[in-house]
């Protein structure tokens, strides 16, 4: 770098995202400043102390792969385990653990600490700096400048949050702390474009009040799944959730708070996630239901605290308390505190590449909420990724765009580029078409090496892994070559309700039957010692052997369509095109153009509104312009 | 619709209707493959680009359809740049539809509009100046073919292609509801729910793809032969039925000799009509050989209107004649016309024959109304297609159709051999594909939009 700054990267907002990326940043090697509002609230869950669930564990599992940190501190602060979905195919296998909120931060912060180069600053960034469309630094409210070679952005809810609960409003980025303002003025004068989007919180009650006869309990899995592939063990005690119930009466409460609702009587603008429904929204949209579900979730070891899932509301705080006594098992509790509505800025994402560079700054990245996403895991992702390409960018390296078919994370990005999003974006494994081919249990073959080429991989997670990949290779050989003979298996084949042989049968054609688990038929023939060979990671080798075997079909399958849209990906749009000239799109797909900008054939065909006609028409008038620029 | 894709693509190259031969032509890293799994002449591998072979094509049965020229050309000297081949048949709506079914069959994809030109631009077949007519063609093409959305799609077959889409859309959410959102408090479609959606799929696809069988009738018209004695009638009823004077009429017997092809519609129909020589033994040569010919239009035919003159009546040999045609014939709609009824004294009707005046229908249309509807009726009912409603009629369209059956079919089997959720929604999710390709394509947000509209998820 011919010029000095202060730092390589500076990152601002110490959540999930910032966090991700200024560990990621770091460890690449850059000298990176992270920018917090408060010291304290370094990687705090602002809502359910909860990491992963269906979608969410993968990209979880995704992030520890590439070696970021979200993995190996939720093993380390996990209260509870399991393993969503189980009953459905491992494509949609789902990690989720309840965990400590203390433990969590404290955990994010010690890793951070860990970091060489990597330096921390409690202040607010008030403005960002840029010349010539180039990010210079940041300017705070202490009214220090500071100047680096890229800025990654990662305010969380914090921009102008405004909190709701009934009549009462005021400005915070969450529940007793301040929101922080200035950032998207100075934004907004260089033109980008912003908006608003809600989002809502549940109440927190004390546990000593409430009665645990009368709810549910729901405990962890007992074979817990980690995060993390660096996870050797996981503590073996849990703490167990409770599930209850509500009812006629607590709705009819609820009703009395309506007139007071921020949300009903239009105080609140902002689009919150349809997935992530206020209590309000669902009694109010789904009158016919007479009951919801409630989940109450420890907020740690040592608290009392209890999380009300399920109950996310701004209505007034008597309601909530008044409704909340209505709930079986809930009739003497004591709030702790109330839920509320919070709003606050995002910036559309259609304004970032798919590096998370900003399309009108240079080395400014967007990551996390305010590029429109909810849930940590979802930050993190885009956190890892901003982090990666800043510093790769300072190193004049190529950005790393994962694809669609390599990961949850390439996925969201895609989506959020290319589709943008005007409500609260979430992940679910709907939104994957390649799902089969993106599962929680295979992450590290699909990144890790990545992972290392990139820089974040250590030596020891290397090593790790490719023990691992040793253990599953030399499984598959065992498991392929062996054969099971009628009288050894046959019981155990009629157990599970499949046919029985006649004759000795090859391993892999019993292992493929829907109905038979390859480690159940290993253990019933006591074939153990003589086929699986353990490799590190607390996930069964031979349950990756299996899963491979009874989606070799429909992975062929997949991998064919991934070719297709591979091809379409790398057939690349030059910057800086005026689509609103090219008369043979139509008006829509022009329109849409123009604001994305797509940087390929493949990122404009999954525009809605693009037509498959409107891409031949794009695709010829790209090679005319080939033509035309070889011909001068 | 992109070259990339590198998949054989073929069109019918010369335009609709009725010509001497037509062309079918196919471009793609296939396309000799294909066109040798439909012909049974030489080995097409073993010869030279840019050379022409004799022989049949055939149908997947191996039944002959016609006998064709195969013109094959090697990349990268094509029109295209990929291998082409060119299959010059005889000319006629039908061969040239069966042919195009048969190498679909054999896995070529009929191409989208424009196609060809686009491929043949993007691999540098095409100078720079026709970039902008290609584009062009792209685009108007795209829109003749109402490829985009539903909304361009007339008729009853668009609210059947709604009614599938929404089907899908259901179907897909109820798996995708399971997928997601496996710890909500919401009940999950069972087996049967999912099993009962899947059926009905399947018999919507299957009441469309059946429909294009009747869509040939649209697309094509209807084949109308006019054949009987000579005098009877049939040069006068072919010009009531065009409404005007096509061929010529006279009192001598054997006017007509050479045949006379003429059209009218009816509603919407295409009607193709073809006067012949009067049928009898003569022993005039040039007559003769009309009489030859008209025995082969009655084959080829769809209907034959067999006209005789009431003052005479239907003769033994006549007789035996039809009952031969029905008995050998049994895809001809066979209609009897007592012609000249006006000679007759008093109306005298006959059980299963149009009795009517072709002198007088020449000067009232609505004369000959009955027949016509008597005709379209059957010919759609013979279809197996009573309502006659929902029509296919393009082959694209089909393509897609077929498709997306089979990947339902598939999705069935899957759910009966007890797979789980995640694989029944990929063929769900390719069914949806097809289907796109037609409706334009759906997004993942319209599933969970019908999700989130349907249950209450969320905590
Ligand atoms: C009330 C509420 C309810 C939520 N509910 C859910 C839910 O139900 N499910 C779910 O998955 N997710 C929920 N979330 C979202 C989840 O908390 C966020 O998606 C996630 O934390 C976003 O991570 P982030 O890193 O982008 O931002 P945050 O975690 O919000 O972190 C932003 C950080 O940036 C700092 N910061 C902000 N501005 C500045 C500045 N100018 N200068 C310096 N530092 C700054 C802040 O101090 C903070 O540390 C909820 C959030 C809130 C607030
Ligand atoms: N009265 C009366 N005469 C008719 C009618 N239809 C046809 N004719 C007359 O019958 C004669 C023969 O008619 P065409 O239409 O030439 O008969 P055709 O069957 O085409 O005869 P060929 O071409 O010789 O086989 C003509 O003089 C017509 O005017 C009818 O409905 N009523
Ligand atoms: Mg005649």
């Amino acid at each position: 770098m011919s010029k000095y700054f202060d730092y390589d990267i500076i990152v601002v907002g110490a959540g999930h995202a910032g966090s991700e990326a200024a560990a990621a940043a770091a460890r690449i090697g850059a000298r990176t400043l992270l920018i917090t509002m408060n010291l304290e609230a370094i990687g705090k869950m602002s809502c359910n102390p909860a990491i992963g669930g269906i979608g969410k564990g993968q990209i979880a599992r995704e992030i520890d792969a590439l070696g970021g940190i979200m993995g190996r501190i939720t093993d380390y602060a996990g209260i509870q385990f399991r393993m969503l979905n189980k009953k459905k195919g491992p494509a949609v296998w789902s990690p989720r653990a309840q965990c400590d909120r203390q433990l969590y931060a404290q955990g994010v912060r010690r890793e951070l600490e860990s970091i060489e180069k990597l330096y921390m600053r409690a202040d607010t960034v008030t403005e960002i700096l840029v010349t010539e469309g180039c990010v210079q630094g940041v300017r705070t409210q202490l009214g220090r400048e500071y100047s680096a070679g890229a800025v990654i952005l990662t305010s969380g809810t914090f921009m102008n949050g405004t909190i709701h609960i009934g009549e009462k409003q005021f400005g915070g980025g969450r529940m007793g702390e301040k929101a922080s303002s200035g950032v998207t003025a100075s934004l907004q004068e260089m033109g980008f474009e912003s908006g608003r989007l809600k989002t809502g919180t549940p109440p927190r009650v004390d546990g000593r009040t409430i009665d645990y006869q009368s709810v549910e309990e729901q405990p962890g899995d007992p074979e817990a799944s980690p995060f993390s592939f660096m996870t050797d063990a996981l503590p073996k005690k849990q703490r167990c959730c409770w599930l209850t119930y509500t009812n006629a009466t607590v709705h009819d409460i609820l009703r009395t708070g309506f007139d007071r609702s921020p949300m009903f009587v239009g105080r609140i603008q902002g689009q919150g996630p349809r997935y992530c429904p206020s209590i309000e929204d669902k009694i109010d949209r789904f009158a016919d239901k007479d009951r919801h579900q409630l989940f109450l979730e420890p907020e740690g070891w040592h608290t009392e605290e209890v999380y009300v899932n399920g109950f996310s509301t701004s209505l007034p705080e008597e309601t909530q308390s008044e409704a909340l006594r209505s709930v079986a098992g809930l009739e003497n509790v004591h709030m702790l505190r109330p839920g509320y509505a919070i709003e606050y800025d995002y910036f559309p994402p259609y304004q970032v590449r798919y590096s998370l560079e900003t399309k009108r700054v240079d080395r400014l990245y967007f990551a996390g909420q305010i590029n429109g996403t909810t849930g940590y895991e979802e930050a993190a992702a885009q956190g890892i990724m901003a982090g990666i390409n800043a510093a790769r960018s300072l190193k004049d390296l190529p950005p790393i765009v994962l694809s669609r078919s390599e990961a949850y994370i390439g996925v969201l990005i895609d989506d959020l580029v290319a589709k943008g999003t005007d409500e609260p974006y979430r992940m679910f494994t709907s939104r994957a078409e390649h799902r089969i081919l993106l599962r929680q249990d295979n992450s590290d073959s699909r990144l890790t090496p990545l992972g290392r080429d990139i820089g974040l991989v250590d030596d020891e997670r290397m090593k790790r892994f490719d023990e691992r990949q040793e253990a599953i290779r030399q499984t598959r050989i065992n498991v392929e070559s062996a054969t099971i003979s009628p009288e050894v298996i046959n019981d155990y084949l009629a157990s599970v309700g499949t046919s029985s042989i006649e004759q000795p049968e090859k391993l892999t054609k019993l292992a493929v039957r829907p109905q038979v688990s390859l480690k159940n038929i290993i253990d019933y023939a006591k074939l153990r010692e003589e086929i699986v060979v353990e490799g590190p990671g607390l996930e069964a080798v031979e349950t990756l052997v299996e899963i491979e075997l009874k989606y070799a079909g429909y992975v062929k399958r997949e991998q064919a369509l991934v070719a297709q849209m591979v091809k379409l990906d790398s057939f690349p749009i030059p910057r800086n095109i005026d689509f609103s000239r090219l008369d043979h799109i139509a008006m829509e797909a022009r329109e849409k153009l123009n604001k994305i900008q797509p940087e390929s054939i493949g990122q404009a065909s999954r525009i809605s509104g693009v037509s498959p006609a409107d891409i031949s028409v794009l695709m010829v008038m790209l090679k005319k312009r080939q033509l035309g620029s070889h011909a001068d | 619709m992109t070259p990339i894709d590198g998949d054989t693509i073929v069109a019918r190259a010369t335009a609709r209707g009725i010509a001497a031969i037509a062309m079918i032509r196919l471009s793609g890293p296939d396309a000799l493959d294909i066109a040798q799994n439909c012909f049974s002449g030489t080995d097409l591998s073993a010869k030279e680009s840019h050379t022409a072979h004799v022989g049949f094509m055939q149908s997947v049965l191996k039944n002959d359809l016609d006998q064709v020229v195969v013109t094959i050309f090697r990349a990268p000297k094509t029109v295209t740049g990929e291998n082409v081949v060119e299959i010059t048949c005889h000319g006629g709506e039908l061969v040239s539809h069966r042919i195009l079914d048969a190498i679909i069959q054999a896995g070529a994809r009929p191409a989208e509009p424009g196609e060809f030109t686009q491929r043949a631009f993007l691999n540098g077949k095409m100078d720079l100046a026709q970039a902008e007519a290609v584009s062009e063609l792209i685009h108007s093409g795209s829109r003749r073919a109402h490829t985009i959305s539903l909304a361009h799609l007339k008729g009853s077959y668009s609210v059947l292609l709604h009614d599938l889409r929404e089907e899908m859309l259901d179907m897909c959410g109820f798996i995708e509801l399971e997928l997601d959102f496996a710890e909500e408090d919401v009940e999950f479609a069972d087996k049967a729910r999912l099993s009962d959606l899947l059926e009905r799929t399947k018999a919507l696809l299957k009441r469309l793809i059946e429909s294009y069988r009747y869509g040939a009738v649209v697309r094509d018209g209807i084949r109308i032969v006019l054949a009987g004695r000579p005098n009877a009638g049939k040069s006068t009823l072919l010009n009531a039925l065009v409404g005007f004077d096509r061929a010529i009429v006279s009192e001598i017997p054997g006017t007509t000799r050479d045949e006379i092809g003429e059209e009218a519609e009816y509603e919407g129909i295409r009607l193709r009509f073809m006067d012949t020589a009067g049928l009898r033994k003569s022993g005039d040569e040039i007559e003769s050989e009309g009489v030859r010919r008209a025995e082969a239009s009655i084959r080829k035919a769809d209907v034959l209107m067999y006209v005789y003159d009431a003052t005479i009546g239907l003769e033994e040999e006549e007789r035996e004649f039809l009952d031969d045609l029905k008995k050998n014939e049994s895809d001809l709609h066979i209609f009897v016309v007592r012609n000249k009824c006006d000679l007759l004294d008093g109306e005298t009707a006959v059980d299963g024959e149009h009795s009517l005046s072709a002198l007088r229908a020449m000067n009232d249309e609505s004369l000959v109304i009955p027949l016509l509807s008597d005709i379209v009726k059957s010919v759609e009912e013979d279809d197996s297609y009573g309502e006659g409603s929902y029509v296919v009629t393009n082959e694209r369209h089909r393509y897609h159709l077929g498709e997306a059956y089979e990947a339902i079919v598939s999705a069935m089997n899957g759910l009966s051999a007890d797979m789980t959720g995640e694989v029944i929604a990929l063929d769900l999710r390719l069914a949806m594909k097809e289907l796109g390709a037609i409706t334009g394509a759906t997004a993942t947000e319209e599933i969970l939009d019908r999700i989130f509209s349907r249950f209450c998820i969320g905590k």
